[in-house]
């Protein structure tokens, strides 16, 4: 596989703090990578460092072969971007914008085509403030769209929105994705990483914890394997053999439901024919998340604001 | 590419209400207001005349003032009434002529009187001096004298012309500065603070090519501005302009390309589009009064004017006047051009030194 960007040893400073602390990785082509972090770990600058929009302090950045120091401006003819909470003009209709975005570029897609892919095809002559929040997301993404780039850089697309549009974009990003077009995005809901990403960069405070092939880096956790069982009877001698093949916890407050996080798979069925024993309502056998691996490597969980 | 983003600019500027209103409905109205108080036929208001005498004089002097095109005349107001209309403001003044005025017997009235109102300067001396330069000249006349002394009165310009000529350019300047500062300034901090700006720098889209287009849109603007106000003044309210539209808009233009750029400073130094507001209003409003849109500026202190006389505005309004006014040519005074044209380099080395699109 090619790659589209490559990323050596980046680093961008604001006066002593250092936004982006010296951090390498590679986008291939027609994959979904993706950055995951908590808000200030770094992932918009990352994204606006190879987008063009700030300078790096050092580092090597190429993106489609052009280095970005000198190649920028044949880089933002095959490149869409799509930034963090952006607006579109409000005097304008989302058929104009999408016109006026087209004439920017030499080659570009009709507005009629990528309002008709994200179903908005009725809303060509409304204004952007008259759409409602999934619409407008919708719409800032067929926006970066408009040159039929090669590559689409999509900031936190789903942020802010219902679980239902959540899932909506996600399709949009399939669909993207179908179009042989690379994705590279930036999130910070990790079973969106999961679902979406091919390749998933876990960073914090500008520097990256671990990156790899998003089931590889799952496999990675320290107990891959999840039995989740609310128990009603609570026997001690049973527990106790179960807590023997893994981590026992009881999740969050609620007395009985527990979960039991496990190393091997072998140790699996042994736990399950003691767990079979207490009578287990609701029970689930899973592997761990991303989530899991994120909270292990960071020490804690991704708080939204 | 440039010519589609010109014209989507002009379609966003005519949909912006806001713009709209500093562009047009501002400039209108005072062009409007300042139009029924002064345009037109420059009357001081009405004026209460009561002629009890019927002697030739009297009859004559209320046939002059009559026909005086300076005030209005009511002869339907008694004279016990006069204070009491003046009070309310229904007329300015009144004349009284008293019975036998003008007879040449001893015992007869020598004087007419004139009521007025101490607070109406303007009318007071129009309407006494009347009068009585009127009868000056008819005592001379009477003695079969002649005046010995002469005012010889020689005026700068042998043109017509009125306070509200002057007020009129003065508008035509005001609705530059509003419309270019406020407008650019606002709306350069809307887009940067909506990441407009910073979605356009994604693009191969070039910088210049952006701002030149939101420059030219905005001319655009600025010529019906000019085109709108001087219309009403011309064509309502009678003003008087002697220069040509075709040396008065590139004067304008220049004037408003160095609004647009005070805008960008504004743009330049303001965090928010709230920011952005309120710096451009402290710099537009005391600029109105203090660079003359309404009133001469020569009138204030000297220290205050040594100062105020180079405010961008200023220079701008001494051209504009005397190319619209005067039919001079805006090189008439080079000062004024130079002041104009320093101003230009300031704002255009700061903008460029400190406008940016997007953070970096």
């Amino acid at each position: 596989m090619k790659n589209v960007i490559e990323v050596k040893k980046l680093v961008k400073k604001y006066g002593k703090l250092s936004a982006v602390n010296n951090i390498s990785f590679v986008v291939q082509k027609g994959e979904v990578f993706g950055l995951l972090g908590e808000n200030g770990a770094g992932k918009t600058t990352t994204l606006e460092v190879i987008e063009g929009l700030r300078k790096p302090t050092s580092g090597k950045i190429s993106v489609l072969g052009h280095d970005i120091k000198h190649g920028i401006n044949s880089i933002k003819q095959k490149i869409g971007v799509q930034l963090q909470s952006s607006a579109y003009y409000s005097f304008l209709t989302l058929n104009e914008i999408l016109s006026l975005f087209c004439s920017f570029y030499p080659t570009c897609v009709k507005p009629k085509d990528l309002l008709e892919m994200v179903d908005l095809t009725d809303k060509a002559n409304a204004f952007v403030n008259n759409l409602s929040g999934g619409q407008r997301q919708r719409f800032s993404i067929i926006a970066s769209l408009v040159n039929d780039p090669e590559i689409v850089f999509l900031d936190e697309p789903t942020t802010g929105l219902d679980p239902l549009a959540r899932r909506n974009l996600w399709g949009i990003i399939s669909k993207i994705k179908a179009q042989k077009k690379t994705i590279i995005l930036t999130t910070h809901y990790m079973e969106e990483a999961e679902v979406l990403c091919d390749h998933v960069a876990i960073m914090e405070k500008g520097k990256i914890l671990a990156i790899d092939e998003t089931h590889k880096l799952i496999e990675k956790a320290r107990n891959p394997y999840v039995i989740k069982f609310i128990a009603k009877n609570i026997n001690k001698q049973i527990f106790k053999k179960i807590s023997s093949y893994g981590e026992m916890s009881n999740v969050f407050g609620k007395e009985k439901l527990f979960e039991l996080r496990l190393k091997k798979q072998g140790d699996v069925n042994h736990a399950l024919a003691y767990v079979q024993k207490l009578n287990p309502e609701n029970l689930i056998v899973g592997s761990a998340t991303l989530e899991d691996v994120f909270i292990e490597l960071t020490g804690r969980t991704i708080l939204e604001d | 590419m440039f010519w589609r983003l010109f014209t989507t600019d002009i379609k966003m500027l005519f949909r912006n209400k806001q713009s709209l209103f500093w562009a047009f409905m501002f400039p209108v109205l005072f062009t409007i207001i300042f139009g029924f108080f002064f345009g037109e036929n420059t009357s001081v208001g009405s004026v209460a005349l009561v002629n009890d005498s019927s002697t030739q004089l009297a009859q004559n002097l209320d046939k002059s003032i009559s026909d005086s095109t300076l005030f209005r005349v009511d002869k339907n107001i008694a004279e016990n009434d006069i204070k009491n209309e003046i009070k309310k403001s229904k007329i300015s003044a009144g004349i009284v002529i008293p019975e036998g005025f003008g007879n040449l017997s001893p015992d007869s009235p020598k004087s007419v009187k004139v009521i007025v109102d101490p607070g109406n300067a303007q009318a007071n001396s129009v309407i006494t001096g009347y009068v009585q330069s009127y009868l000056t000249q008819a005592s001379f006349q009477i003695q079969g004298a002649k005046p010995v002394f002469n005012v010889d009165e020689e005026k700068t310009s042998d043109r017509t012309l009125s306070y509200f000529d002057f007020v009129l350019a003065g508008i035509l300047g005001l609705a530059l500065m509003n419309s270019s500062v406020i407008g650019i300034s606002v709306s350069m901090s809307r887009y940067r603070e909506d990441k407009i700006l910073k979605r356009i720098t994604t693009t191969p889209l070039k910088t210049w090519k952006f701002i030149v287009a939101e420059i030219l849109s905005r001319l655009i603007i600025n010529v019906l501005q000019i085109g709108v106000v001087l219309s009403i003044g011309y064509f309502f309210f009678d003003a008087h302009i002697y220069g040509s539209i075709f040396v008065l808009l590139p004067v304008a233009m220049v004037g408003a390309i160095l609004f647009q750029l005070l805008g960008f400073v504004v743009a330049s130094l303001s965090k928010t589009t709230d920011a952005a507001q309120g710096m451009a209003t402290a710099i537009t409003i005391p600029m109105m009064f203090l660079a003359g849109v309404f009133f001469p500026i020569d009138t204030l202190p000297k220290w205050l004017y040594s100062v105020v006389q180079y405010l961008p505005l200023a220079p701008l309004l001494r051209i504009i006047r005397n190319v619209a006014l005067e039919a001079g040519s805006p090189f008439d005074n080079p000062i004024n051009a130079l002041i104009v044209g320093g101003w230009i380099v300031v704002a255009l080395t700061f903008s460029i030194l400190k406008f940016r699109l997007s953070d970096e």
